[in-house]
């Protein structure tokens, strides 16, 4: 049982992943991330002195500022901020900088569907261009189950607004293309198969979140890769910054 | 407090004197002359309407949107203009979010005295129904990187992107005519905006010896300065507008050289915007022929994406038989896709203005995606190559092999832009689904090819690159 989609992809497929490094010149990292026509722009500021008042002054904490291609910010924005933040504080490293804030600001450029996983990949990759400590990278998917039961990948914004529901997924990268036996198991489980974030839209069957999980799982493995390789030609020594 | 002083950037007191003494000798620390602008480098996006300038190091995008409103009390006739600069965190680390500083609120005001006090845009032409609904444009600029010089660039932004901005074509219907109809893009062409000239803003900097001056500072330039001016003039030598926001005495000698100067780089700049909306203008055409294809597809299923739309008949016809004489690159795409697009073996011309190809629109092609999407059908192979090899490689990486079948072209930003053609691997990848043929389908599509790759490639999960 095919679902036909309106570019002609399967329902694995993921769309045309472009990812750069390095594109700004004030900014400490910054990264552009598209999904097919999805396109997000990441910018970070290396720790700055002092944190914020509710913030914990004996752990470095991140600072995530979301605007929009045009209008007012509003519930939604900060709704992804506080997602975008809670992710990125999970996969650094808080203890090494304390009372120092790292700011992180996503610009989305064009939004096509799948906006708040583009931005989490590219909120990643300007991390490692700033040379933030993380513990590992994160890697993010959008996933949708239509009604007929199928769980579809990386929708486009039409395909979002008809589904029954979706959810955003956000794993860890794995280290390794294939993990190999006795690798570090947490209960059973290797570490690469935790869930970093969820969060769905709409509603959908217990079984067919399930069934996304499994889904956005296999991709995420395709994602790291390409998100390794594209950070790969980072060495030390290529490149120099200045400021 | 503390925080914010110890973040502020400041200039060193070396810094600053070495800039000044290169400067009295006539030498830029980016080595420039005092009056020659940075590279300016113009592109837009895969709407209408979105421009990204780049200036040097200073990075501007610029986003045009329309809305209908009530008019103006005052002014019931005329659609309105507004401008909403965003100086982005992410542009300087002085910026804030919240309240916009004195410096972003001054170039918002200077870019929207060069467009409305001038008369730029045309207003009335704007009108739908006098007294009760009009378009109002916004035009929201976003810097993301501040190189110096925010106020040149953000002018260069809101023009370009106003140049590419299409509106929905509104008509009235309804009993009495009163009812307003707005068409969308699918079925009536969208039109563009009435704009009469470009403003161009050119800025200079004094700094504390006399009569020593720039054009175009950079960030540390800024720093150094004493005074600045910004005129604003287009290309017929009219002066728009002009700021000089206090800051050092300047003799009036001196602004007259400006201004003359001025005059010689609005007219260069012009032409740079001019050659680049006129670009763009010709991929946006070929983009929207591509998108004709005379069979239909195999599933039959509608497009979800927006449909196609005839182009005006001879606006296309005249345009793109205009540019098949200067540019043969596209020439050669055009022929490589007329004979895919249409299965009658008509010439070009005449191609273009058939209202058979109505019958394209419920294909499922990928709207502005078609140049360089795999998955679209009737996608020339040519064409996409020559897209896809306009991306330009500014990442270091360069994927050669691509064993999960994903397409990942190399780009930093989307580019409208043609460039050399280049065979990619990912043109391979092309060659090989066998639907780009353009209209003609056979059962290769029927079994879709590609998908069976992707799907044995998904299912190896030992796939280790």
């Amino acid at each position: 049982m095919e679902v036909d989609r309106a570019d002609g992809r399967n329902p694995n497929q993921l769309r045309p992943l472009a990812c750069s490094c390095s594109i700004l010149h004030r900014a400490h990292g910054s990264a552009s991330w598209s999904q097919g026509d999805t396109k997000v722009l990441a910018a970070v500021y290396g720790p700055k002195a002092g944190t914020k008042k509710n913030e914990n002054p004996e752990k470095a904490s991140i600072e995530v500022i979301w605007k929009p291609r045009t209008g007012q910010i509003g519930k939604p924005e900060k709704e992804y901020e506080i997602i975008l933040k809670r992710t990125l504080q999970s996969i650094c490293i808080l203890t090494i900088n304390p009372n120092t804030t790292t700011s992180v600001i996503i610009q989305v450029v064009h939004d096509d569907g799948a906006l708040l996983p583009c931005a989490i990949n590219a909120a990643c990759a300007a991390l490692v261009d700033a040379g933030i400590p993380m513990k590992h990278l994160a890697v993010a998917i959008c996933c949708c189950s239509a009604e007929s039961g199928y769980c579809i990948l990386d929708p486009t914004k039409l395909e979002e607004q008809k589904m029954k529901g979706f959810a955003y997924l956000v794993f860890p990268n794995s280290i390794l293309s294939v993990l190999p036996e006795g690798s570090s198991l947490v209960q059973g489980e290797p570490m690469e198969h935790g869930i970093i974030t969820s969060v769905t839209h709409g509603a959908m069957s217990v079984d067919d979140y399930f069934h996304c999980l499994e889904r956005g799982r296999a991709a995420s493995a395709k994602l790291s890769d390409f998100l390794r390789r594209s950070l790969q030609s980072k060495l030390p020594g290529d490149l120099s910054k200045a400021e | 407090m503390d925080t914010r002083l110890a973040n502020t950037w400041r200039l060193t007191v070396n810094e600053k004197r070495f800039i000044e003494t290169a400067l009295s000798s006539g030498i830029r620390i980016d080595g420039r002359n005092p009056f020659e602008y940075r590279k300016l480098s113009i592109k837009f996006g895969r709407e209408d309407g979105s421009s990204e300038v780049q200036l040097g190091q200073t990075h501007i995008m610029g986003f045009v949107t329309g809305q209908l409103v009530q008019p103006y009390r005052d002014r019931p006739n005329e659609g309105t203009l507004s401008i909403f600069t965003e100086f982005s965190p992410m542009a300087d680390p002085s910026f804030e979010t919240g309240r916009p500083s004195e410096s972003a609120v001054e170039l918002g005001r200077i870019v929207d005295r060069g467009l409305r006090e001038s008369r730029a845009v045309d207003t009335e032409s704007l009108c739908v129904l006098a007294g009760k609904l009009v378009w109002a444009i916004r035009i929201d600029l976003h810097i993301l990187d501040n190189g110096g010089n925010l106020v040149d660039a953000a002018n260069i932004a809101a023009l370009a992107s106003l140049l590419t901005f299409r509106r929905p074509e509104c008509s009235l219907g309804g009993e009495d005519d009163l009812e307003v109809i707005v068409h969308p893009p699918e079925e009536r062409e969208p039109l563009p905006l009435i704009i009469h000239h470009l403003p161009i803003a050119v800025t200079f900097g004094f700094f504390s010896s006399e009569s020593l001056l720039v054009i175009d500072p950079t960030h540390h330039e800024e720093a150094v300065m004493v005074g600045k001016m910004t005129a604003t003039l287009n290309a017929n030598g009219d002066v728009c507008a002009i700021q000089k926001p206090g800051g050092e005495g300047v003799l009036q000698s001196v602004i007259m050289q400006c201004l003359r100067l001025a005059s010689r780089m609005a007219s260069d700049i012009t032409k740079k915007i001019k050659d680049a909306v006129e670009t763009y203008n010709t991929e946006r055409a070929l983009r929207k022929i591509k998108r004709h294809p005379t069979s239909i597809t195999l599933d039959g299923s509608v497009n979800l994406k927006e449909k196609l739309n005839e182009p005006s008949g001879h606006n296309v016809v005249n345009e793109l038989s205009r540019k098949h004489l200067e540019k043969p690159r596209l020439a050669s795409a055009e022929n490589a896709s007329s004979p895919g697009n249409n299965g009658e073996g008509e010439s070009k011309s005449s191609n273009f203005g058939r209202s058979s190809r109505r019958d394209g629109a419920t294909s499922n092609f990928v709207g502005g995606a078609a140049s360089w999407d795999p998955y679209s059908r009737g996608v020339d192979s040519d064409f996409l190559k020559a897209s896809l090899a306009s991306r330009g490689t500014l990442t270091p990486k360069k994927k050669q092999q691509d064993p999960t079948g994903e397409r990942k072209p190399n780009e930093s930003k989307p580019e409208e832009s043609p460039g050399d053609v280049i065979p990619t691997t990912s043109a391979m990848d092309v060659s090989e689904t066998g639907v780009h043929k353009g209209g003609e389908k056979t059962l290769k599509d029927a079994v879709k090819p590609k998908h069976k790759r992707k799907k044995k490639a998904f299912s190896s999960t030992a796939d280790a690159s």
